[in-house]
């Protein structure tokens, strides 16, 4: 292009339109790209549970994580090169790691590394917490990881709630933590323990997390309301950290003597599945769970493990 | 040095004080995540408090050093500043409001950038009046009160009244403000005002904070200052001349200032440039008989005298300066108000009968008197607070406590893992705890009770959980019991009905917070069974 000679008008204007014509036209041949029908690329797959155990004395968290990932076929299953990944853990409470309220450090920096490895472009760590967002980054440990593996902490705020169609059964119109709608791929990251209504909060409540506006009132129709989320935010795969759970006096808990430790990992691409597994650990039966119940009914998922691919890791 | 330096001297102490004291305001929160050293917190367990030294400016203030000497029987930490002040006072006079005083310098350059007042009438305004005897009066007033037990200074102490303005009016008013745009600009249909606005978020987050910060009544402490600001129109530095009783105090010690005023009556051309440049109407004018006690050392007659009829020096010969102008009545106004008020302030029986049921203080707080007598009211638990409970007074805590701080449950809660407060509180009115001993001994604030008329279980309406979800005491303070209610229309309904278990109950209001029923909360939190009181207690 020639930049000593002044532009006339005519030829701006006209310069101005070819451009614009150029950009309708890519605009218009990437259109047919995005309204493919979705049934053309799904091709009915079979789901997999794989619990990863730790038996030895002084094993590594991180290379439990690891393994279990190695033996789903490996990250690079879940995640692509240039893939924005976003981690949901489950950091509600400005709690210490070894009240078992959170998800372990150890737990989420190896999912981080794994993602990185995979050659994800950014992964970033969402939750909107319930105690003050800066306290439980700080305490949980999630801030500390974040530090070392370089990823991004998410700041919940009320810039980033927007509201969206759910459609679910009972919630409509709801306001939602959007970089978890925006990622490339979500993992699911919930720690294991108890709940006074839920009797449970494993991965599929985990998304009451990724929720704002009156998210309270969720509690009024628990299990609809969970089954209601995990239709809607569904996570490339879900990881729940069962290294100690918390038995009682949960969500919040606040005492280590109701934590126990089971040393577990147990990752899935079905949310049902994977919540019927940790059910399991808790000495409860999936069936006899509300929400694991329903959202079987409702087709998220199974918890009749002979359909599945199981696998075991132990170390 | 010339003169001619040692005021633009003047001029860029005063912008590196006033500098600081907006850094320390912005410091006065948890840093945001992008700057939080984690691994402090995670690795010792050590509390999480501020980096920066934010209460810096109170301890350099001798009015709230003297007062919560004379009223809390007690040093403040770091009081030596203040003590500093006075015998930097002692050799050259007010410099602390010349100099230091970043409220001062909002007045000084108010007041200079765009005067109010043209020539003569400047000059007018600048003769010195009997009006200036006020902060003597308000000075003596505050001392005998203090004296007695009733330690009202902060409503008037130039550092706790900018604080307390800037932080719980003038910063979240402007926060408050850029949010909502940019929350606009973020649901906006337009991809590129949605990165606009996350880009001005990250810039302008770490000052104003990701939530709104919102104050009650912090609109009356906004507005008292906007007026504070405008009378700088009628005169200027208003405050400093008339009103200040930290400027009072200085005046007082600055009686024996070897730093004098020297005046060649000879030389004067009567321009009256002096007069009109005079920030604190101390008769600078040959012909007037200097007042130490009003000058604030800003050097500007010296300055600006184009005779050279004007000059500061230092005495060498031991001589006191003029007395400064107190007046008889303003000091036996100041005594008899000093002596009455403290007394009319018990008058509601706040302090001594009944305790407001929801004048629940910071975790911490000494019992009520002892309280009242140090809290400087300067807003800057309020500041601190992550959760934005602690909120100032209007009249739960009586006259004798305005603007003390106090939760409001359905604005915060206090968060079980935190004492941020106490560690900031410049007078030590709430404990420097930590918060293994707000949890173990424990300090309760407070307690629970269940609304059973709108609580929703109770009332038959829909199963509901949350209050003993989110309590966080082990074990919990709420606890459930499985019942069959009889819901609309007759239906059999099972829920868990809430029961508060006061023994364990903290009173940290959590459950007020985030409980469904808005508006009044279903649960509610009051201020019986505070640890901190002997007598507001409700179990054996």
């Amino acid at each position: 292009m020639n930049f000593d000679r002044p532009l006339t008008r005519r030829e701006s204007i006209r310069k101005l339109f070819r451009w614009s014509g150029y950009v309708t036209l890519a605009g218009a041949t990437q259109w047919p790209l995005f309204t493919l029908p979705d049934a053309w690329a799904t091709e009915a797959k079979k789901g997999f549970i794989i619990e990863g155990r730790g038996q030895t004395d002084g094993f590594s968290v991180k290379d439990l994580t690891r393994k279990v990932f190695e033996a789903a076929g490996g990250i690079k299953r879940f995640v692509s090169r240039g893939d924005v990944v976003v981690i949901k853990p489950n950091i509600s409470w400005a709690r210490h790691p070894r009240f078992a309220a959170t998800t372990h450090p150890e737990v989420l920096s190896a999912v981080i590394e794994l993602c990185q490895e995979a050659g994800a472009k950014r992964v970033r760590i969402a939750d909107n917490t319930i105690h003050d967002a800066r306290r439980c980054f700080a305490i949980t440990g999630a801030g500390k990881v974040a530090k070392e593996t370089g990823a991004d902490l998410i700041y919940p705020r009320s810039s980033l709630m927007r509201n969206m169609k759910l459609r679910g059964n009972r919630l409509d119109v709801w306001p939602v933590f959007i970089p978890l709608v925006e990622a490339d791929k979500v993992i699911n990251l919930p720690v294991a323990k108890h709940h006074s209504l839920s009797t449970l909060t494993l991965g599929m409540k985990n998304w009451i997390g990724a929720v704002d506006g009156s998210r309270w009132s969720l509690h009024q129709d628990i299990n609809q309301s969970i089954v209601d989320l995990a239709q809607f935010f569904q996570p490339a795969v879900t990881l729940i950290d069962a290294i100690r759970i918390m038995t009682k006096n949960g969500p919040s808990g606040g005492s280590t003597d109701y934590v126990a430790i089971k040393n577990t990992l147990i990752l899935s691409d079905d949310p049902v599945a994977a919540d019927a597994r940790a059910s399991m650990l808790f000495g409860l039966k999936p069936e006899r769970i509300g929400f694991i119940h329903l959202a079987q009914k409702g087709g998220l998922g199974t918890y009749d493990f002979s359909k599945l691919e199981n696998k075991r890791v132990v170390m | 040095m010339k003169i001619r330096h040692l005021v633009w001297l003047r001029r860029i102490i005063q912008t590196f004080f006033l500098c600081l004291f907006l850094f320390f305001l912005v410091e006065s929160r948890l840093s945001q995540d992008i700057y939080v050293d984690y691994s402090i917190a995670f690795s010792t367990e050590d509390d999480i408090r501020l980096d920066q030294p934010v209460t810096f400016f109170f301890q350099l203030d001798p009015l709230i050093g003297l007062t919560s000497l004379l009223s809390g029987h007690r040093l403040i930490p770091g009081f030596l500043w203040g003590f500093g002040v006075l015998l930097i006072t002692l050799f050259l006079g007010r410099v602390f409001c010349g100099f230091i005083c970043p409220f001062g310098t909002i007045h000084h350059a108010i007041g200079s950038i765009r005067p109010a007042l043209k020539g003569d009438r400047m000059i007018r305004a600048n003769q010195k009046t009997p009006g200036q005897r006020i902060k003597y009066f308000l000075l003596v007033f505050l001392l005998i009160g203090a004296i007695i037990g009733l330690n009202l200074s902060g409503l008037m102490d130039p550092i706790a009244l900018f604080f307390r303005s800037m932080a719980l009016s003038i910063f979240p008013g402007l926060g408050a403000g850029l949010r909502s745009v940019f929350d606009a600009m973020a649901n906006s249909d337009f991809k590129v005002l949605k990165l606009i606005s996350y880009g001005a978020e990250v810039l302008f987050s770490p000052v104003f904070g990701y939530n709104v910060q919102a104050y009650q009544t912090a609109w009356f402490i906004g507005l008292l200052f906007l007026i504070i600001l405008f009378l700088n129109r009628i005169r200027p530095r208003f405050w400093c001349r008339i009103l200040c009783p930290l400027g009072a105090l200085l005046g007082i010690f600055s009686r024996v200032s070897p730093l004098k005023l020297e005046k060649y009556p000879d030389r004067c051309t009567n321009c009256n440039l002096c007069t009109k440049h005079c920030q604190g109407a101390a008769s600078p004018h040959p012909d007037q008989i200097w007042e130490a006690a009003e000058c604030l050392t800003c050097f500007n007659c010296h300055n600006i005298c184009p005779e050279e009829a004007l000059a500061f020096f230092f005495s060498r010969k031991p001589k006191l300066n003029r007395k400064p102008d107190i007046g008889r009545r303003a000091l036996l106004g100041g005594i008899l108000a000093g002596l009455s008020i403290p007394l009319l302030g018990r008058l509601d029986g706040r302090m001594d009968k009944v305790a407001d049921p929801r004048l629940i203080r910071p975790p911490g707080s000494l019992p009520e008197k002892g309280f009242l007598e140090l809290c400087q009211r300067c807003g800057l638990c309020m500041k601190v607070c992550p959760s934005n409970a602690l909120n100032p007074t209007l009249g739960e805590a009586g006259m004798a406590g305005f603007w003390t701080p106090r939760l409001i449950m359905t604005q915060g809660y206090c968060e079980y893992t935190c004492s941020l407060c106490g560690s900031v509180c410049p007078t030590g009115a709430i404990a420097n705890i930590t918060t293994k001993e707000k949890i173990e001994r424990p300090i309760k604030i407070g307690s629970a009770y269940v609304d059973r008329g709108r609580c929703l279980p109770w009332s038959g309406n829909v199963p509901c959980i949350v209050c003993e979800e989110l309590c966080p005491t082990s074990p919990k303070a709420i606890y459930l019991k499985k019942e069959t209610v009889s819901g609309p229309g007759g239906k059999k309904l099972a829920v868990q009905l809430p029961f508060v278990d006061l023994k364990q109950c903290v009173g940290c209001g959590i459950c007020e917070n985030k409980c469904p029923v808005k508006g009044l909360p279903a649960i509610r939190t009051i201020c019986a069974g505070e640890s901190r009181s002997l007598k507001n207690q409700i179990l054996l």
